[in-house]
This record gives C-alpha cells, structure tokens and sequence, in this order.
C-alpha cells in the first residue's frame, strides 16, 4: 500500500537559520502521528509545508504517491491545489470565519468550491455538527462559543471538505485546561474510524492515548521516533529524556 | 423669527437641501468603490501600483479639499494647451473633486480594516481551497466592512458638511442659499433654519449607520 504521506529530506532555512533540516518520514493510511517537541524544533513548520502554507527550500513532500514538492521544485499552482485538497488542517486558534454563523463556517467551503447540491452540504453538515456535539449551535455566531466548541466546530468544518488527511496544530494549545478533553474526545473518535492524522501537540497524555507512533522533533529534525511505548516508556536519546522531564510526564 | 417668515425661506432652502444630498449621494457612491480599488492598488505587488496609490492618498490628504476644489473648478481651464478642453461644469467638477478627495480617505479606512484581519483568516480560506478572489469576496471584504463601518460613517457625516463648500465655487446649495437670505431680510433665522436640516440630515446618516452596524455585528 501507497504511504498517504512521504517526506524525504525536507529542509527549510531562514536565511542562516535552519527551521527544518533533513527530516524524513512516512505516514501509512489510518495511521495516527504525534509530533511533539520543545518550542521552535521546526514541528508546526513540517506540519504546515504538507498543506503548502509554508514553502520549503529543498526535499520533496509526496502525498498519496503524488508530488507536492520534488527535490525543492514545486508542482503546478493547479497540481498544488489538487494535492492540499485533500488534507484538511485544525488550527491552534480555530479560525472560524467570524462573520458567519457556525453553519456557514461549514458550509462556505462546499458551497463555493465544491458546488455540490445545497442539500446534500446541509444534510452533512447536520450530520458534522451531531458528530462533534453542537447541533444546536448551528445558528450560533463563533463569539458566542467557548473555545472548546470554537475547535469542535473546526474540525466539523475541516472535515465537510472529505479530506483523507487531516493535520492538527497544536489543537487545544489556546485552550484552557477544562475544555481540551471535548476537543480530544472529537480526534479521538476520528482516529478510531481509521482517519489518517498527524497531530503536533503538547498534550503528552494524548499522545501516548491515541498514536500510533510519536515522533520527537528537536532543532528541526527528527529525533527519536517510535510507539508511545518506546517513546514515552523508554527513550534512548539524553535530550528526549530531558524534554519529556520538562513537560512532566515521567513521573 | 415668525412661522411665517419661516416658511417663505423653506422653499429656497429645501431646493438647496436638495442639492446638497444630490452632491453627498453622487460622491459617496463613487468614491466608496474608488476608495476600495485604490486600496488593492496600495496592497498590490506590483510596486508602480502601488506607489501610485500611495503618492495619490499623500496628495488628496495633504492638500486642502477647499484647494482642490478650486483647482477642478477654476483651475483646469488653465492648464496650457489641454485647458481648453477642461471647460466642465463647475457642479460636475465640484463633484470629481470631493470624489477624488473623498476615495483617498475611505482607502486609508479600508487599508486600515484589511491591516485588522488576521493571517489566519486568510490560512483557513487556503486549506479550504478557496480561491484568492473567494477568499476576498466571502471572508475578507465583509470582515473588513465591519471594522471600516464606524469610520465610514464619520467620513460620511463629514461629508454632509463639506458640501457647504460648493458654495466657494458658486454652486448653489443649502448654505447658498441660506446666505442669501440673510443678506437679504438682515435676520438671522435662515442660518439657524439651515443649521437644523443639515441636523436632519447627518440624523438620518446616524441612524441608518447605527442600523448597518448592527446588522454586521455577528453575535
């Protein structure tokens, strides 16, 4: 079987600074990815050069065997469009489109670039909306929600695309504490119905829960991957040790 | 300052009215829309776009509108050569003038609004699959309307009592005529007369403001 995700020697730089160096790694369908890391080791970068919201400077991306990036060379703005179409992305601060109802939030997208039968999306995103809890806040206006419900609403909204990947950047990051379990509960549910996922997150307990494999990013590269097991149960590397010490997990 | 005095002034008075809400109308409905298309032009990567835009929104806020009126009205005509064929209409100059002055200012508020939108919005819109002109046309444009609203609306008002100035170039209006009457029947009554419709007027501007702002309020 095809990988949904294939990454070889990706890099990127900042004029001296070198966000990504080298990473490479692959991501089986159905397959659960957590991605954790110190601040600045390059992890939500990774994530977002998948979807083409950050370019990289060299390596190639490869979604479902198909090139977003080969060698540093981009793909078509058309072949670009095509690949990302079928990732969708949560965001650490949701993004909602605050001027719509959460319905429209929804229904925007199906509607303008998908044109399908207005039917159909409202019939979806009824069912999108059960499926994360919040039916009866169709009508309610973003501001209206709490923040947990905010990122509910998000995932509802990434997922009436069909996306067959979905990405997750730091999810319940903007969260207060008592509200990310409604959220966690949400990805959870989606990781058991086979979605493939690659979640960067700070949720340690998370991660061990619901990955598949955890990958440690540490100054832009890999390093150390493995089972939850291996990973949070028995590290190899001193610096993943001391970054899991930090983030109180050990104990 | 009897009711009958008043009511022989009401009828020159509202003819000039008349012209000063013809004149606010036109200008608002044009400048709005150039005001928008000067602020892509400013955000436009193409830097001569750009720097025209910018040069452009230096030059009408960093002049009088009283100058530039006066220019359109008066001056054109004299330019060398081409001022022959500059012979406007002193009403339909006065009107390019406020227009072009006018869609300087509602660019800055947009530019302003747009500035207010986080990149997020604009990140969502991609991993939608938006295109750049949906993005613009169902996520932007409204969000940025509601931040521009209460400004726009005090340009707006504004702009209900800069119309007085057509009177400098001998367009009559409210204020005109007002003037005349007074000259005329040596009482003051016709500028308080005048004084309470361009109240009137910049009410009704408030209230259907407070009314649009409402409606974009997304609560």
């Amino acid at each position: 079987m095809t990988s949904m995700i294939e990454i070889h020697n990706l890099k990127k730089s900042f004029g001296n600074l070198d966000v990504l160096r080298k990473v490479n790694f692959s991501v089986a369908p159905g397959e659960v990815v957590a991605v954790i890391g110190p601040s600045g080791s390059g992890k939500s970068t990774m994530l977002r050069s998948l979807i083409h919201l950050e370019e990289v400077t060299g390596g190639s991306i490869r979604i479902q065997g198909e090139a977003l990036v080969e060698d540093g060379k981009y793909a078509t703005p058309a072949k670009i469009k095509s690949i990302t179409s079928r990732m969708g992305m949560v965001f650490q601060h949701f993004n909602l489109f605050p001027h719509l109802t959460v319905q429209d939030n929804l229904e925007l997208a199906p509607k303008t670039v998908k044109k399908e039968n207005a039917a159909e999306i409202r019939r979806r995103s009824e069912e999108l909306l059960a499926k994360v809890g919040l039916a009866d806040k169709a009508n309610a206006y973003p501001a209206n929600l709490s923040g947990g419900q905010k990122q509910r609403v998000a995932i509802a909204r990434a997922l009436m695309m069909k996306p067959e990947i979905l990405l997750f950047d730091e999810p319940t990051s903007a969260l207060d504490p008592e509200l990310t379990g409604e959220v966690l509960r949400v990805i959870k549910q989606l990781a058991e119905e086979n979605m493939t996922m690659i979640i960067v997150t700070h949720e340690m307990n998370f991660a061990r829960d619901v990955a598949d494999r955890v990958i440690f990013m540490d100054n832009g590269e890999i390093a150390e991957e493995g089972t939850p097991e291996q990973i949070f149960g028995n590290p190899q590397l001193e610096r993943t040790k001391s970054f899991l010490s930090r983030v109180e997990i050990m104990g | 300052m009897s009711l009958d005095y008043i009511s022989s002034i009401m009828q020159p008075l509202l003819q000039g009215a008349e012209t000063t809400i013809i004149t606010f109308l036109i200008v608002i409905l044009l400048s709005l829309p150039l005001g928008f298309l000067i602020t892509l032009m400013a955000k436009s990567r193409v830097k001569p776009l750009a720097w025209i835009a910018h040069t452009y929104i230096y030059v009408m806020r960093g002049t009088p509108l009283m100058l530039q009126l006066l220019f359109f009205c008066f001056g054109l005509p004299l330019l060398p050569v081409i001022g022959q064929y500059l012979v406007i209409d002193r009403f339909v100059a006065a009107c390019i003038g406020f227009v072009l002055n006018y869609a300087a200012y509602f660019a800055e508020i947009f530019r302003g609004g747009l500035l207010s939108i986080d990149k997020g919005q604009y990140e969502a819109s991609q991993v939608l699959g938006l295109s750049r002109w949906q993005t613009m046309s169902k996520v932007i444009i409204p969000q940025m309307i509601r931040v521009a609203l209460p400004a726009v609306a005090n340009e707006s008002i504004t702009l209900v009592k800069d119309t007085a100035l057509l009177y400098a170039v001998a367009v009559p209006e409210l204020l005109h005529y007002a003037q005349t009457a007074v000259n005329r029947d040596f009482t003051i009554a016709p500028f308080v007369v005048a004084g309470v419709i361009y109240l009137l007027m910049t009410l009704v501007l408030t209230l259907f403001f407070k009314a649009l702002e409402k409606r974009f309020k997304f609560e």
